[in-house]
């Protein structure tokens, strides 16, 4: 086993030196001077990165998949962008709350919830992303209905740019460094065990409930750190932007395209999407592009319907998440 | 395995795509912009020339001007009229010699009718394509997001602005020329309101409202402007869309007896209003609408059940302004529309105010439009405007009716085109 | 108050029975062909569109149109499923959500295709009887919405029907109980599942049709009518073709009471948050498999 033995020379793992030297690359890019719209292109792929990496904790790894994960994405940018608005605090300050806030949210509605199974746990946080998008644009004081004009960072644009760059690849690299601790650790196998037999895993000895728990506060603080940094970097909040159905599918539709049973699966489907996306609309009719967009979706899912990861999975099994291989415990039909 | 190898080859087709788009996109810094999306359409044989002087043609490196608009998703039926605005003002620019001599080039992206994307692509037409000048964008959502970028990096931005609260931040290089202000919506309804004596006024009102910030903006100012004017709030709520039944809006104000209806809402809700006002045989005196009676749309598909309706705007095919005529009459030979759509004139001025402040201050500097624009007086399509430090003109908008299924102008009596009905009369009648 | 009670009571269980036949199908192509189809109500605006453009252009009432949208539906659905969903699902580690990104995909193509055909430009209905009204006591029934809960009837009556006492319908629902047992017992798993599936897109065009009565649409509107379906499907259980029927009422209903007793603002939240509820008390929806 090759991988033990680098180990054994104090090297970390081929995948994680390969991680460490993408991060590093992509800090530095500031330096060479791209213009804002490719720092400002390149954070909003390292958000959807992070967004669909925290995502699958609780979607890819334990196998829930929530459809609203948009609520804790919403709370986190609301959070700090009240703190700001209100109280002038910076939201790179106020990170924290924003995460802990959208966990302590994840508990509460986590409970009941994460005792629903497949579907219908989709279902209830579907709904959990529209009564939050509801709630928000009732109450008052978070000016909804009228939307949130925040200060700008009092540096110059170009430099602002830089430092939201440089946050958001940030946490995307705590994100992807977490998703890829998950799985060398007890709580990634109890997460796998879950996702492919709960009961059976029971069983053995894996506390079901509390990992779920564990799994969906974890995800759901990351997620808050995100939406945190996202108010800020956007001046201006209105709950459509954050709470919009589209963003939590958006954030799924990256992770399955990519591959949600590796822990770089999720960010390459967010590069793929957003690159290609941003591709299609600059080089053609707007219709058409859409239409384009949609057919690649189709014909990628049907050649690789376990994301684009599977073309890794078949030709370098270092870098494959151990999966159970035992299709007859499953109940598919179609 | 049938198809293995042949499946195997597509994976690998695919997978050189990817790669290949992966690389092109690293590259992202690259000035050269790709060919526009949009291209300006052909001048059609019937459609009337620009102005009788022969002008020199356009000479020199082009000026690019950029934004985006929602051309796909929820509000693409307005986005891409004010995108055919702002072609045909480029259109007209540069067959009349073109801008500072220059001819103007126009590239408009698609933002699918989501924030996010429009955010990104005004940065995109800021630093890939290094635009000379920015074009608004649509809704009221977008634009505020994009004055923000615009105000970052000191360019100046000429929109319908994001209502009241846009204007309020202290941006500098914004202007709304014309704004779609929902604070001044009903201004030309409250001036005509005024002018009929306190008897013949409405009594009661009820006012439903959407859930956002267009409802929300015009919303704001009613209950001092309606109790102004003698009428009590009768009812007053806010509704999320989608509205999935308008009846019990209806049979409220039935039941608080209000004579006079507002419909703070868009097409879609208002719509299911009306309706919901036929079945139920509510015939309040007067219904004011507040976006989507005056879109073609309104007529064409409600007919009938939806005259009479009155609503707002900041400005209309038959205003008596210098060039109108010809816009309708383009709209006609063009689109086969019986007149220009509303969106269409919004398109045109805002790049006409745009064209004003760059000629006035000779030169494509911000900082000098800016000053210029706030020093001096501008006319468009539109009418004749002064900008305040907000960007702002001085309140106004005018009030409509739609009577035997055309969008008439009824108030200030300067641009009256037809006398208003009211009060309203029975459904079927 | 008693007025409106009833009168809103009778508005939102009509519109409760558009939604239930909307949604129906897509209960079942979840519930027995395991498809999460996300594009279903593009298909049902796709549908709008057809009647609507029947209409007007030929003159022929929406109604008239559906015994022919019916079996072209039914096709494109079996199509679509022998074709694309077949395919994936069987290569697939998890087939629920690699067609989930397939019908996705597939949702955006139809749309932006309407939208090339049709332009964004909003629709509305008007057909001889779209302001008809019956007076019924002293509650006012719309004809359009009665029109609506007709063919949510006829059409949830003959789904029904057709599982209970046709033997490819009984076929199906065994499928939907018991995969394992149906398959022991020789039934064609695959044959089965493409049928109900194709009755499933066929549904979404009488959907269509019936929402088409009562709300206006334009190619992005099958966005917000896909919320009312989840909704539905939550509430009624998934694959429960009766359960469809019953939460599209309750639904309806709730609807109809709440903008009596409550604020407008906040009859969305108050949706939300009873079907939350209900789903934490009974998880598998209202009827069970």
């Amino acid at each position: 086993m090759h991988r033990g033995a680098l180990r054994s020379f104090g090297l970390p793992a081929p995948d994680a030196l390969i991680g460490i030297g993408v991060a590093l690359a992509l800090a530095a890019v500031p330096l060479a001077g791209p213009g804002t719209y490719l720092l400002g292109f390149l954070f909003t792929i390292f958000m959807y990165g992070a967004l669909a990496g925290s995502w699958n904790i609780i979607g890819g790894y334990a196998g829930y998949l929530s459809f609203g994960h948009a609520a804790f994405f919403g709370l986190g940018a609301y959070t700090t962008a009240l703190l700001l608005f209100y109280f002038g605090w910076s939201p790179f300050l106020t990170l924290p709350i924003a995460g802990v806030l959208a966990a302590l949210f994840a508990a509460l509605v986590g409970y009941p919830c994460l005792r629903l199974r497949g579907p219908y746990f989709s279902l209830v946080t579907l709904i959990l992303g529209l009564a939050m998008y509801s709630l928000t644009l009732n109450m008052p004081f978070t000016q909804g209905s009228s939307g949130l004009f925040l200060p700008f960072l009092r540096v110059d644009i170009y430099t602002s740019h830089v430092i939201f760059y440089e946050v958001m690849l940030g946490l995307l690299i705590i994100v992807t460094a977490v998703l890829r601790q998950i799985t060398r650790t007890k709580m990634g196998v109890g997460l796998t065990a879950i996702r492919e037999d709960e009961d059976a895993a029971g069983t053995l000895g894996v506390d079901a409930t509390r990992l779920k728990l564990q799994a969906f506060m974890l995800s759901a603080f990351l997620t808050g750190l995100i939406g945190g940094v996202y108010s800020y970097y956007k001046s201006y909040l209105d709950p459509s932007f954050v709470f919009a159905t589209s963003i939590s599918i958006t954030i799924v539709l990256m992770a399955l395209f990519g591959g949600r049973l590796a822990w770089y699966g999720p960010l390459v489907g967010a590069v793929v999407i957003s690159i290609v996306n941003e591709m299609l609309t600059t080089h053609a009719p707007p219709q058409t592009a859409r239409i384009v967009f949609g057919v690649l979706l189709i014909g990628v899912i049907m050649f690789l319907p376990d994301g684009l990861m599977s073309i890794a999975q078949r030709h370098l099994p270092t870098l494959a998440l151990r999966r159970a291989r035992h299709p007859a415990t499953r109940d598919e039909v179609a | 395995m049938t198809h293995h190898t042949s499946r195997r080859q597509m994976l690998w087709a695919m997978l050189g795509a990817w790669i290949v788009a992966l690389a092109v996109g690293a590259c992202g810094q690259a000035p050269a912009a790709p060919a526009a999306p949009t291209t300006a359409p052909a001048a059609p044989t019937t459609a009337p020339a620009a102005p009788t002087t022969a002008p020199a043609a356009p000479q020199g490196a082009p000026i690019k001007i950029g934004c985006s608009l929602p051309l796909t998703g929820a509000f693409a039926d307005t986005g891409v009229w004010v995108q055919r605005g702002y072609e045909q003002w480029a259109e007209d620019v540069n067959a009349a010699g073109g801008l500072l001599g220059r001819p103007v080039e126009l590239t408009i992206y698609d933002d699918e009718s989501k924030t996010e994307n429009a955010v990104n692509l005004l940065n995109r037409v800021i630093s890939v394509d290094q635009a000379d000048l920015l074009c608004g964008g649509y809704p009221g959502t977008a634009a505020a997001a994009q004055m923000a970028v615009a105000e970052k990096n000191q360019k100046v931005y000429v929109s319908m602005g994001g209502h009241m609260a846009s204007f309020s931040q202290g941006f500098t290089y914004v202007f709304g020329a014309p704004p779609l202000m929902g604070q001044w919506w009903y201004e030309g309804l409250y001036g005509w309101l005024a002018s009929l004596p306190a008897a013949d006024r409405p009594k009661k009102a009820a006012i439903f409202t959407i859930n956002n910030p267009v409802g929300a903006a015009i919303l704001e100012p009613m209950p001092e402007k309606l109790s102004a004017l003698g009428i009590e709030i009768v009812v007053n709520e806010r509704y999320d869309v989608p509205l999935t039944d308008a009846a019990p809006l209806v049979t409220k104000a039935k039941g608080a007896e209000a004579d006079i209806f507002f419909a703070n809402g868009f097409f879609p809700d208002s719509v299911q209003i009306v309706k919901a006002m036929r079945a139920l045989d509510y015939n309040p005196k007067l219904i004011a609408q507040g976006v989507g009676s005056i879109i073609p749309a309104w007529v064409q598909e409600l007919g009938a059940d939806g005259y009479y309706v009155f609503s707002g705007t900041a400005v209309h095919p038959s205003l008596p302004f210098e060039g109108i005529s010809r816009l309708n009459e383009v709209a006609r030979a063009k689109y086969n529309a019986p007149v220009a759509p509303i969106y269409f004139i919004f398109g045109y001025a805002w790049m006409q105010a745009l064209q004003r402040g760059v000629e006035g201050a000779q030169t494509l500097d911000q900082t000098a439009i800016r000053d210029w624009l706030k020093a001096n007086q501008i006319t468009t399509v539109a009418g004749t405007f002064t900008f305040d430090e907000r960007g702002l003109p001085p309140p106004y908008n005018y009030l409509t009716q739609v009577i035997d299924g055309k969008v008439e102008l009824i108030w200030p009596p300067d641009v009256r085109t037809k006398e208003p009905i009211y009060p309203k009369p029975a459904w079927g009648q | 108050m008693l007025y409106e009670l009833a009168q809103s009571l009778t508005g939102g269980l009509l519109i409760g029975g558009a939604l239930a036949v909307l949604s129906v199908g897509f209960s079942m192509a979840w519930g027995i062909t395991h498809v999460l189809n996300v594009a279903h109500c593009a298909f049902a605006v796709l549908a709008a569109y057809l009647g609507y453009w029947a209409l007007n252009r030929w003159g022929i009432d929406p109604l008239l149109a559906l015994p022919v949208m019916l079996p072209t539906f039914f096709l494109l659905g079996v199509a679509m499923h022998t074709l694309l969903i077949r395919a994936t699902a069987r290569r697939a580690h998890d087939p629920g959500l690699a067609t989930m990104v397939l019908t996705f995909g597939l949702g955006i193509v139809i749309e932006n295709g309407m939208l090339l055909a049709w332009t964004p430009d909003p629709r509305v209905l008007k057909t001889a009887y779209s302001a008809l009204t019956l007076q019924v006591g002293p509650v006012i029934v719309q004809a359009p919405h009665l029109i609506a809960f007709g063919l949510a009837v006829i059409t949830i009556g003959a789904l029904y029907l057709f599982t209970e006492r046709t033997f490819m319908g009984k076929a199906v629902r065994a499928v939907w109980q018991q995969p394992m047992g149906a398959a022991l017992s020789g039934i064609d798993l695959d044959r089965v599942t493409t049928i109900a599936y194709g009755m499933a897109v066929a549904t979404a065009a009488v959907g269509g049709v019936a929402m088409s009565l009562l709300y206006t649409f334009d190619p992005a509107t099958h966005l917000s009518w896909l919320v009312y379906v989840f909704l539905v499907v939550i509430l009624g259980g998934v694959g429960s073709i009766l359960g469809s029927a019953l939460a599209g009422l309750i639904i309806g209903l709730i609807i109809g009471i709440s903008s009596v007793f409550i604020p407008l603002a906040w009859n969305n939240l108050v949706l939300f948050g009873l079907l939350i509820v209900l789903l934490l008390l009974r998880p598998q929806g209202l009827l069970q498999r």
